[in-house]
């Protein structure tokens, strides 16, 4: 599965975006646990519940299945307009 | 019409090539929003604006979908700007288009406050000597 980073997330993990292989993730919260183990400074932004999540597109709130074809996005509050 | 690009745009001819489309538009209300020179007491020198473009086109399908529920519209148009953009640029036009004004005034607002919400676009702000990732505040 892709996962797409924007903003100061993207600073922090150092990639635009990067495949993985999901294998042993079979949903969101499984990912978040692989993302924080990869990159230890998102814990803290995890933790506070700061950061949004996108599954090809759409916006997550819950923890939902993923499919290896998923496109995961993880970003920081919103500052379009 | 939805627009997610680098150049700048002109608001007048935007507007009326939509308006010219349809013959019983006899309102329309817009907002644009500029790079402020300054941002709680900082000068600001330029914004970098990053967008997940895939997600922001369907984001502004949504959000215009859920106005032309709650609003009568003839149309409406989203511009947004992404990029380096300097202060007093242009960054973003929303421009209802109804027949009255009072579909156009509501929708317009509705949409710029789910934009502000929703729509992922993130803007690095940049200062003398740093720059900084901006919120929304809601």
């Amino acid at each position: 599965m892709k996962i797409k980073y924007f903003a100061w997330v993207k600073d922090i993990t150092n990639h635009e975006e990067e495949n993985i292989n999901s294998i042993q993730i079979k949903n969101l919260d499984e990912l978040k646990v692989f993302i924080i183990e990869k990159y230890p400074t998102l814990k803290k932004h995890m933790e506070k519940k700061i950061l949004r999540f996108a599954v090809n597109q759409e916006y997550i709130m819950k923890n939902i299945t993923l499919k290896d074809n998923d496109e995961i996005a993880i970003f920081p509050p919103v500052s379009g307009g | 019409m939805i627009k997610i690009q680098k150049k700048d745009f002109n608001s007048e001819e935007e507007i009326n090539k939509i308006k010219n489309l349809h013959s019983n538009v006899g309102a329309v209300t817009s907002f644009i929003g500029y790079v402020r020179e300054e941002n709680d007491y900082k000068k600001v020198r330029s914004i970098n604006l990053e967008v997940y473009k895939e997600m922001a086109y369907k984001q502004f399908e949504k959000i215009i979908s859920k106005a032309n529920l709650n609003w009568k519209l003839v149309d409406s148009l989203i511009i947004h700007r992404y990029g380096k953009l300097n202060v007093n640029s242009k960054i973003v036009l929303v421009a209802c288009f109804s027949s009255h004004r009072k579909d156009s005034f509501e929708s317009c607002n509705f949409i710029m406050d789910y934009l502000k919400k929703d729509a992922p676009f993130w803007k690095n702000e940049f200062y003398n000597n740093k720059n900084e990732w901006l919120t929304n505040s809601n």
